[in-house]
């Protein structure tokens, strides 16, 4: 019992960290029907920015709130920035091209930041300070909780409350489900279209580097090319809850979280990716549109 | 710019030996550019440290030692080019490479042309088809995993042994030695586990090895996965040891770990600044005296050794016929290197080998424990 506890722990962890990215893919999908594949590289960025203002202003020994609040603020600020910067360069000028160009457009986008890291930050790992965060643990009957897996899950529930609620009781998350609904419709009825585009790229660049952030603190290494690996399992996550479901995501990050977690710890940690997609394939027979994927009437 | 510099000297000394015959060639083939440039430039710069000592004194069997060096980047291609391009220059014998890869794919060149090879290599196949003109200056990775099956039956006297390496040849071969000579030792081994290396959560294996009550996790992979690997396993609670082989020994490793990197146990050759020989102390302060740096890694003194070795034969020998010189090292017995006494068996292996075990202190230093 004490070991599936355990193992729960470790997934949940992952799994939040997943279904912050995914949020990032399934908000662009609702409003745009484009797979933003630069979102997994974005995120890893996210993570060498914020060692770099980490390193540069606070030196590597600094441990304060002060300088960890810094830290997510301005990173979050630098990322918002370029996935904006991404959207315009990117996939404005492609709004009209075929869906092909977009996505294709988006694989290039991943790989220019895959590579401006490389060129920026060198091939090598980059290691985060150790103190960072608090290297606090509580054990509760067998079972390990340390300090940050807690920030992970309490910061990532918060997001995901704040941004549900945004979605669905304020008046810009309502022209944003609009949109989603229908982009023509929405601008008869006065909502600008670009205006909304920008602030889904902003607030999902945002989820993304809360996770790429947690990512270095969780795992301490970064290399420039993980971002495929957790852009993947992030797109698979949000699959699997329903593309263009925000609660989807999110449930679809735990899932498969847990999912991994348990895989790796009861069969073997090489199976892990083989059932989780034999899971995304059973998932897709049984229901197409994901776990909690609306049902859409085929229009006539 | 240095390649072509390497070419134009590698020509020069070719034009050299054309018109004097009182030279002996002496070849390196390193990796001076690319990933493992360091390494390469090192094992240069002491192979040509060691000639310098040489002709100061009047070179060997009153010749002077001409170095000649050829860059293969570590790749097996490029191997291939150097080892004709060594073997057109009429080198008597050549130092390297740093890999065991780009080592193999020269090895049978020379064999052909009867050049001396010795190289660090510590792949075992390198010494598979027994050629006369080769010879390991290091050790291969089935005497570290006696040695680490020795250390954590006989000396810690673990009880419960869980072994982990990544999927790759050299980790998966290495754990399976150590495996195997556990075995032999009548070992307890509880688990065999494998990671993927760079997928960074291990939480998972661990929290399922946490579950069997190990004494000590040994990890016979690369020091970006064990420094994640040790991080998670004190972060999770296990109290056992950790034990690593050589491929941990970086500091990067330290980094990763941070502060839960302390007590950890690595096995690995001694690292140059340990070597507690005379010679050695010797060496590293003219290497540093010469070129302002120490040297790379314990590896350029392995290579060294190997050089000293041959012009040690020749003066014994008093001979520059490669054979005698291949059958007298194949009986060297204890002749005093750098890096400890160097002995060779028949098939080009070095014995006797010697690892040293250094546990991480709490100021995160080395402290060596045999």
């Amino acid at each position: 019992m004490e070991i599936f506890l355990q193992q729960f722990v470790n997934g949940l962890t992952v799994g939040s960290l997943y279904a912050l990215v995914a949020l990032g893919y399934t908000m662009v999908y609702g409003v745009m029907k484009l797979i933003n594949f630069a979102h997994g590289d974005l995120v890893v960025f996210s993570a060498f920015v914020g060692l770099s203002i980490y390193t540069s202003i606070f030196g590597v020994d600094a441990t304060s709130l002060v300088a960890v609040v810094c830290v997510f603020v301005f990173t979050s600020l630098i990322i918002a920035f370029t996935g904006v910067l991404i959207e315009r360069l990117a996939y404005r000028p492609l709004r009209s091209a075929p869906r092909l160009s977009a996505v294709v457009s988006a694989l290039g986008a991943g790989l220019v930041i895959q590579n401006s890291i490389m060129l920026l930050w060198g091939p090598n790992m980059k290691i985060f300070p150790s103190e960072l965060f608090s290297q606090a643990q509580w054990n509760i009957g067998g079972v390990v909780f340390t300090f940050t897996q807690l920030m992970i899950l309490a910061l990532s529930s918060v997001l995901m409350v704040a941004l549900y609620i945004f979605i669905n009781k304020t008046k810009v998350g309502t022209a944003i489900r609009a949109v989603a609904l229908d982009q023509d419709a929405a601008k008869l009825m006065g909502i600008n279209v670009n205006q909304i585009i920008l602030i889904i790229f902003v607030i999902g660049s945002i989820l993304g580097a809360v996770a790429g952030l947690f990512l270095g603190i969780y795992y301490r290494g970064v290399t420039f090319s993980m971002g495929w690996m957790y852009g993947l399992n992030a797109f698979i996550a949000a699959i699997i809850g329903g593309i263009g479901s925000i609660p989807g995501a999110m449930l679809g990050g735990l899932l498969l979280g847990l999912f991994n977690a348990m895989i790796s710890g009861y069969i073997s940690s090489a199976w892990a990716e083989t059932f989780t997609f034999t899971l995304l394939i059973v998932i897709l027979i049984f229901r197409p549109r994901g776990i909690l994927g609306e049902v859409t009437a085929e229009k006539v | 710019m240095k390649n072509t510099m390497v070419k134009f000297g590698s020509l020069v000394a070719l034009a050299s030996t054309l018109v004097a015959s009182d030279v002996i060639n002496i070849g390196v083939q390193a990796p001076i550019t690319g990933k493992y440039a360091n390494e390469g430039q090192s094992i240069d710069n002491g192979v040509k440290l060691i000639v310098d000592q040489y002709n100061k004194n009047g070179g060997v069997l009153g010749k002077k030692i001409k170095v000649i060096s050829c860059d293969d980047e570590g790749k097996a291609q490029k191997a291939a080019i150097c080892a004709r391009k060594l073997v057109n220059a009429k080198v008597l014998a050549v130092i390297g490479s740093y890999t065991s890869g780009a080592t193999e794919a020269a090895q049978t060149t020379y064999y052909r042309s009867k050049v001396l090879q010795t190289s660090d290599g510590t792949s075992d196949s390198l010494t598979k088809h027994k050629y006369w003109t080769f010879f390991r200056n290091s050790f291969q990775n089935s005497a570290q995993a006696e040695f680490t099956a020795n250390y954590l039956v006989n000396d810690r006297k673990f009880k419960r042994i869980a072994l982990l390496s990544d999927y790759s040849s050299y980790s998966t071969g290495l754990t399976n030695n150590v495996e195997k000579a556990v075995k032999a030792l009548k070992g307890n081994v509880i688990y065999r586990g494998k990671i993927k290396s760079g997928s960074q959560n291990f939480t998972s294996i661990l929290t399922k090895i946490k579950s069997m009550n190990p004494d000590v996790i040994y990890y016979g992979g690369y020091y970006m996965d064990g420094g994640l690997l040790r991080a998670q396993q004190v972060q999770l609670g296990i109290k056992c040891a950790f034990v690593g082989g050589d491929s941990i020994d970086n500091p990067d490793f330290l980094k990763l770990a941070g502060k839960s990197s302390v007590g950890t146990i690595m096995i690995n050759f001694p690292t140059p600044e340990f070597l507690p020989y005379d010679i050695a102390k010797n060496y590293l302060k003219d290497y540093k005296a010469k070129y302002g740096m120490n040297v790379a890694s314990i590896w350029t003194l392995m290579n060294v050794d190997g050089l000293r070795a041959i012009l040690y034969a020749m003066e014994q020998i008093k001979s520059d016929d490669t054979k005698k010189i291949s059958d007298y090292l194949h009986t060297l017995k204890d002749y005093k290197g750098i890096t400890g006494p160097v002995s060779f068996r028949e098939d080009g292996e070095r014995v006797n080998t010697k690892f040293n075990v250094y546990e991480i202190q709490k100021d995160l230093s080395y402290k060596i424990m045999n």
